[in-house]
């Protein structure tokens, strides 16, 4: 019932590996046709970004199933088995749901809680469904993924530091500031860096721009863009006082602004605080600024060195993201677990009936019709009532899925109603 | 009646302490909502016993060192409420509960004094819970103002750890405690002024020679300064929270330390 899934990602396989495993968009169609068609798989459904490549099928048979995608997949790439078998790795059952559902979570990615995958993973399954390849186990399987993910993201911190150089720009002036509304920022320079970030802030709330650069055509173009206003580079000194952010990045190669400076607009500004980013490299702000009261000076290396705090922070997060996966699993199973009972009680019921009628049959001669159909429905109720303690036991939800699945193997095989899958 | 409220109070405080402290180490939402549901309740049970014992003994428990804890314990958990329920910030409660649960271990320790005539005069009701009050407000202030220098190192460093993580901006920090030293500034003038007033009235003279009365015109003037220092000179960060930890440690110095020195005050 759970789809099997072979894969391989940033953690088994190095780049050469992925870029030659990996589907392009427009092939996968066509890829999951192969497969339905070469390997009777029934539902099928591929994911292949950058950094994974997994198929998920349903077929008879597990580790058929498994097999086949290993051959399609070196088939379809032409590869020897032996280069890429060590790369891929395999799961079923129980493995698979956990697997996908953590993928899903961005559990699994290289940058933890970042939002993209969970988009291509949407996509992955529209263009399943599109081509008619996904059945009742995907179906079963990747909403539920996605329901989890949804989870993850609001009930744990995974997504919310920042781990770009422009979004830690923006989570530090927060930090200072609380809300950017009403602050301003003054562009010292203006490369590309520079109004990336200024973008971010601007889109955080920042109201005021300012742009001072030695090229007059740059310093022009960047003011239209954010509706900024251009000021002189000799002003500098003047206009500083009323910024909140400096952002520094002229390509001078030695630094441009000193302690006396920052210390005399601080004085001015009552110790209001005042954050310089200073992407510059070389450097462009002394770095001795920083030990100035309320000025926070962060360098391109500082922002790094943030990004890797805001990284572990998310992996702390993660952790707690792996408890609702793991919980999320159990309840996953045991649905579908129960989901497949209807049938299955069905067919024992039936099973019974037989049992007893067959019985029936044996001994109905001599026996008057009045008396034969009394015995008849004697016998049907009979089976019922057989049918119906070990139906509860079954369904019991208190039951341990593990256990469950045991029993039901057990009531099959005595009654013989493994045929029918 | 009224002994039983004061301890479950006690014990709904501590078990509120409890739970934030858990929150320390498994940082869960729903576990910090339930100790400031349990710290809420303490507090509700702890009003109901500063009334029950009013209506029993026909006076407010305000009159002895011991009750006095108790009421700090009471005004100082009110300004935990009312900080955080503008502020949300989780790590005020790291600060202000411990101060709560210790504040309400004193009283244990010691004997409720005997009433002096004196303190049968209206003027004790108003005069007192005023510089309570204002003891709390500066208690928040202070605490702010450590939070402040916590998060302000870490951002100065370039080394995000807790505080960064879990506190709001340094101008929401700022924000708090400008707007707690403030309040508490106006709630001591008031709780002055009205000393001076009740003094003027029962007490023959020599008032202002009283140790007590010296030294809370000493915090006065430290709390003055800290606010005339924020405004003009933008004091903020290491050097606004030296000061008012220092005005904080002239208030417990005020109200444990200075009767050592004789006068008037029963606490």
């Amino acid at each position: 019932m759970h789809p099997v899934l072979v894969g391989l990602s940033h953690k088994t396989a190095p780049i050469e590996i992925r870029e030659r495993v990996a589907f392009r968009e427009e092939a996968v169609a066509s890829a999951l046709e192969a497969l339905r068609r070469d390997y009777q798989l029934r539902e099928s459904m591929i994911l292949s970004t950058c950094n994974r490549v997994e198929v998920l099928a349903q077929g008879g048979d597990d580790a058929e199933t498994i097999d086949g995608i290993k051959d399609f997949l070196y088939r379809y790439h032409s590869l020897e088995p032996d280069s890429l078998e060590q790369y891929l790795y395999a799961l079923r059952e129980q493995d698979a749901v956990v697997h996908v559902f953590r993928v899903a979570s961005s559990l699994d990615s290289m940058v933890p809680g970042e939002a993209q995958i969970l988009g291509q993973l949407k996509q992955a399954y529209a263009v399943s469904g599109q081509a008619g390849a996904a059945g009742t186990a995907l179906k079963a399987l990747l909403p539920s993924a996605f329901r989890v993910a949804k989870r993850v993201r609001t009930d744990t911190g995974i997504s919310q530091s920042a781990v770009s150089v422009s979004s830690v720009a923006v989570e530090l002036a927060r930090k200072i500031f609380g809300s950017l509304k009403g602050k301003s920022v003054l562009l010292l320079g203006a490369g590309k860096m520079a109004e990336l970030a200024t973008r971010s802030l601007v889109r955080s709330g920042i109201s005021r721009v300012f742009v001072a650069s030695r090229t007059e055509a740059r310093s022009r173009q960047l003011a239209s863009l954010f509706g900024a206003t251009s000021i002189p580079l000799a002003d500098l000194e003047e206009r500083l006082p009323e910024s909140d952010i400096l952002l520094v990045s002229t390509s001078s190669d030695s630094y441009i602004l000193g302690p006396e400076t920052v210390n005399d607009a601080v004085h001015r500004r009552k110790y209001a605080p005042l954050f310089i980013i200073d992407i510059a490299v070389p450097r462009n702000v002394d770095p001795r600024v920083n030990q100035i009261e309320n000025v926070f000076l962060y360098d391109i290396d500082d922002l790094q060195t943030v990004i890797g705090a805001n990284l572990r922070e998310r992996r702390r997060e993660a952790e707690l993201a792996e408890e609702i996966v793991r919980r999320e699993s159990e309840r996953h199973m045991q649905r579908i677990a129960s989901m497949s009972l209807g049938p299955l009680i069905a067919d024992l019921r039936g099973r019974l009936e037989e049992i007893c009628l067959a019985q029936l049959e044996q001994s109905r001669q001599g026996m008057t019709d009045a008396d034969s159909n009394r015995m008849e429905q004697i016998l049907r109720k009979t089976a019922r009532r057989i049918a119906h303690p070990i139906i509860m036991e079954i369904k019991s939800p208190a039951q341990d899925p593990q256990r469950r699945l045991h029993n039901i193997q057990m009531i099959k095989q005595a009654f013989g109603l493994d045929k029918g899958e | 009646m009224s002994g039983l409220l004061f301890n479950t109070a006690f014990a709904f405080y501590v078990a509120g302490l409890a739970f934030s402290t858990l929150v320390f180490f498994a940082n869960k939402a729903a576990l910090f909502r339930i100790a400031v549901v349990t710290v809420g309740i303490g507090f509700g049970l702890h009003s109901g016993f500063l009334i029950a014992s009013a209506v029993e003994t026909a006076h407010f428990p305000l009159t002895g060192l011991r009750d006095s804890l108790g009421f700090f314990a009471w005004t100082v958990s009110l300004c935990f409420f009312v900080s955080y329920v503008r502020y949300r910030i989780r790590a005020l409660s790291t600060f202000l509960l411990p101060a709560v649960a210790a504040l309400m271990l004193g009283t244990v320790f010691l004997k409720a004094s005997p009433i002096k005539p004196m303190l049968s005069s209206a003027w004790l009701y108003v005069h007192t819970p005023l510089m309570f009050l204002a003891y709390g407000m500066f208690l928040v202030t202070f605490v702010a103002g450590v939070l402040y220098v916590f998060e302000e190192r870490e951002l100065k460093n370039k080394k995000p750890k807790t505080f960064y993580y879990q506190l709001p901006s340094l101008t929401t920090l700022d924000d708090l405690f400008l707007k707690f030293l403030v309040a508490g500034f106006s709630f001591m003038t008031a709780g002055l002024l009205t000393g001076i007033v009740w003094a003027e009235q029962d007490w023959v003279n020599g008032w202002h020679k009283d140790p007590k009365v010296v030294s809370a015109m000493v915090t006065w003037c430290i709390y003055l300064a800290l606010i005339y220092l924020r405004l003009t000179a933008g004091w903020r960060g290491k050097r606004a929270a030296v000061v008012s930890m220092a005005g904080f440690l002239w208030v417990l110095f005020t109200y444990l330390g200075a009767s050592y020195f004789g006068g008037l005050h029963q606490f």
